[in-house]
């Protein structure tokens, strides 16, 4: 049993929180974004979660090597950060550089709404794992108490 | 001669369960945004029973038990959402809250155990 290995797993949850928090963050600051290097309009972001097999980490094999395994716990990563591949959103606006000869111009379809509660959901969660992280942290120098 | 008490091998299986629950709480926490998890958790008195049942098992045998592994299992009845993943924020703060607890029980208990060893111990230096 090694309580390190738990901080590891709430970590993982924070770093794969950031990084959605970032994604939603990027969308909306290219809500407006008609040009893109790969051409044509910003496409909104998704971030795709896959729960993780368990590391081998300095603990796990320890215990290992005395003969008793510990059980494999898994955190959480971000697999994919995949494109929508929704149509764009068309307004018309002929004065603007990048309309096609009928005056529309193609803009992503971002909803503001929808990436605030996605970055909502993020904040929660991330909420959620740092409180984690300290009662982990707690129960360490709790264990440590019964030496003094 | 034995230094550790029954109470404190008890207590050392209570810890260990109590961190357990941290783990499997932990393991749900960062998982609550992945599509197809499923919450993962055990019946802690359930576990606690057997493992006092192997203690005691053992009591007459000069060797300590090796502690048997607790058997964990999906938990039922959470609501699922759309995406298939079932964890509840709640339930795991809860869960954590409680671990937490039991975790700070158990070592205050392990350190008058060992406070009462110690006390024997210095008694005829008295």
């Amino acid at each position: 049993m090694n309580l390190f290995e738990v901080m590891e797993v709430s970590g993982s949850a924070l770093q794969a929180e950031r990084i959605r928090a970032e994604v939603v963050a990027a969308n909306m600051a290219n809500a407006e974004t008609t040009r893109t290097p790969e051409g044509g309009p910003f496409r909104r972001h998704h971030v795709v979660f896959t729960s993780m097999a368990p590391q081998q980490s300095f603990g796990s094999q320890f215990a290992e090597q005395l003969g008793q395994p510990d059980q494999p716990f898994g955190g959480v990563r971000v697999s994919a950060v995949t494109e929508d591949q929704g149509e764009p959103l068309r307004r018309y606006d002929p004065g603007h550089p990048d309309a096609d000869p009928n005056g529309y111009v193609a803009y992503p379809d971002i909803n503001p709404l929808t990436e605030m509660v996605d970055l909502m959901g993020a904040t929660r969660a991330y909420g959620l794992n740092s409180s984690a992280v300290e009662a982990e942290k707690n129960m360490l120098s709790s264990s440590l108490e019964i030496l003094r | 001669m034995e230094i550790s008490t029954p109470i404190a091998d008890a207590l050392t299986r209570y810890l260990d369960l109590s961190s357990l629950q941290v783990k499997v709480t932990a393991q749900n926490m960062a998982n609550v945004d992945t599509p197809d998890y499923r919450t993962v958790g055990f019946d802690f008195a359930a576990e606690m029973s057997r493992s006092l049942d192997d203690l005691e098992q053992h009591a007459g045998g000069g060797d300590s038990p090796s502690a048997s592994e607790p058997r964990l299992g999906l938990v039922d009845g959470l609501l699922e959402r759309p995406d298939g993943n079932n964890v509840s924020m709640d339930r795991e703060g809860m869960k954590m809250a409680e671990a937490q607890l039991q975790f700070r029980v158990g070592t205050e208990l392990l350190k008058h155990e060992f406070a009462r060893t110690m006390d024997a111990i210095h008694e005829d230096q008295r």
